[in-house]
């Protein structure tokens, strides 16, 4: 089986554990030499964008008293290289590292971790670690 | 109080880029000096290392003067694993070298700054300055290849009419 199959089966995998979508909102990028942003007077502004076929791996977060619930989210590589390529980044740790959030139900994650699964040196699935916003904490 | 807080972050990540240029960071897709203030980017769970993170603690306001006198404490936050080429064996004079130069940064001549309202455009000098007091350096953390530290400084003001 290919690099590509794993990828593909991957997907099919995901699509049947009910996989959904949800958008990786992305700030723009920052002006140089201009303080405002550095100062908290002006924001950035974002884009979101979609990520298709998703899937939560467990139907309830891991909660910790006094900390933010955490979900992990498992996410195809064929839409995060589609991703990469079309927003020219160098690699998918890029573009979680920049990325804001995951909105999902008009919930704003932030992420936390982001590691790939491979087979044959490439990868056919990313894990996200999410955290729920402060607000939801218990 | 916010134009105060400005003002020295302003100042002093202009001191810190003159002191060492080379020391800057990438914050989304934009090369710029390695100082920030925490509470005006994106939150994030990383931690960016070899750059100084400024964090607002105390507050202290006094309204015996005229004008009511401020006293903020900034909480200074650095931290270095060393540089990778070295296996990390660097990270002790990294920090001490990062220590020199907020040390540096800080005891530069003027101790007193004009105060600046960063809102107007093109920014405006306002009647009263800001002044710090010395860095009070607390002791290294240490977690597995991190060297971390935290400088305190207080800095002080006084709020003009319709400042806010």
């Amino acid at each position: 089986m290919s690099d590509l199959n794993q990828a593909r089966a991957a997907d099919v995998l995901l699509r049947a554990m009910g996989g959904r979508s949800v958008m990786l909102r992305m700030p723009a990028p920052a002006t140089p030499a201009d303080p405002t942003e550095q100062l908290g007077l002006a924001t950035p502004a974002f884009q979101d964008l979609p990520l298709a076929p998703v899937v939560y791996r467990k139907a309830r977060a891991t909660v910790t008293e006094g900390k933010a619930a955490k979900w992990e989210l498992l996410v195809s590589a064929t839409a995060v290289e589609s991703l990469v390529g079309s927003l020219a980044y160098a690699s998918a740790s890029v573009l979680f590292a920049q990325a804001y959030g995951v909105l999902s139900d008009d919930e704003l994650f932030e992420v936390i971790s982001a590691t790939a699964e491979e087979a044959f040196g490439q990868p056919y699935v990313y894990r996200l670690i999410l955290r729920a916003p402060q607000a939801q904490t218990t | 109080m916010q134009n105060a807080k400005d003002t020295f972050y302003t100042t002093l990540q202009q001191r810190l880029a003159a002191l060492n240029p080379s020391r800057t960071l990438v914050l989304r897709g934009v090369v710029r000096p390695a100082t920030l203030v925490d509470e005006n980017e994106l939150p994030t769970a990383s931690i960016p290392t070899d750059a100084f993170r400024l964090q607002w603690t105390n507050l202290q306001v006094t309204n015996a003067s005229p004008l009511p006198w401020i006293a903020m404490e900034c909480a200074i936050h650095y931290a270095t694993d060393g540089s990778a080429g070295n296996g990390g064996m660097d990270r002790g004079r990294a920090l001490a070298a990062m220590d020199a130069e907020l040390a540096a940064a800080l005891a530069a001549e003027p101790h007193a700054v004009p105060k600046i309202d960063y809102t107007a455009a093109p920014p405006a000098v306002m009647a009263t300055n800001i002044f710090w007091s010395d860095p009070v350096f607390a002791a290294t953390t240490a977690t597995n290849e991190r060297l971390a530290r935290t400088a305190t400084v207080q800095v002080f003001a006084y709020q003009e009419a319709g400042e806010r």
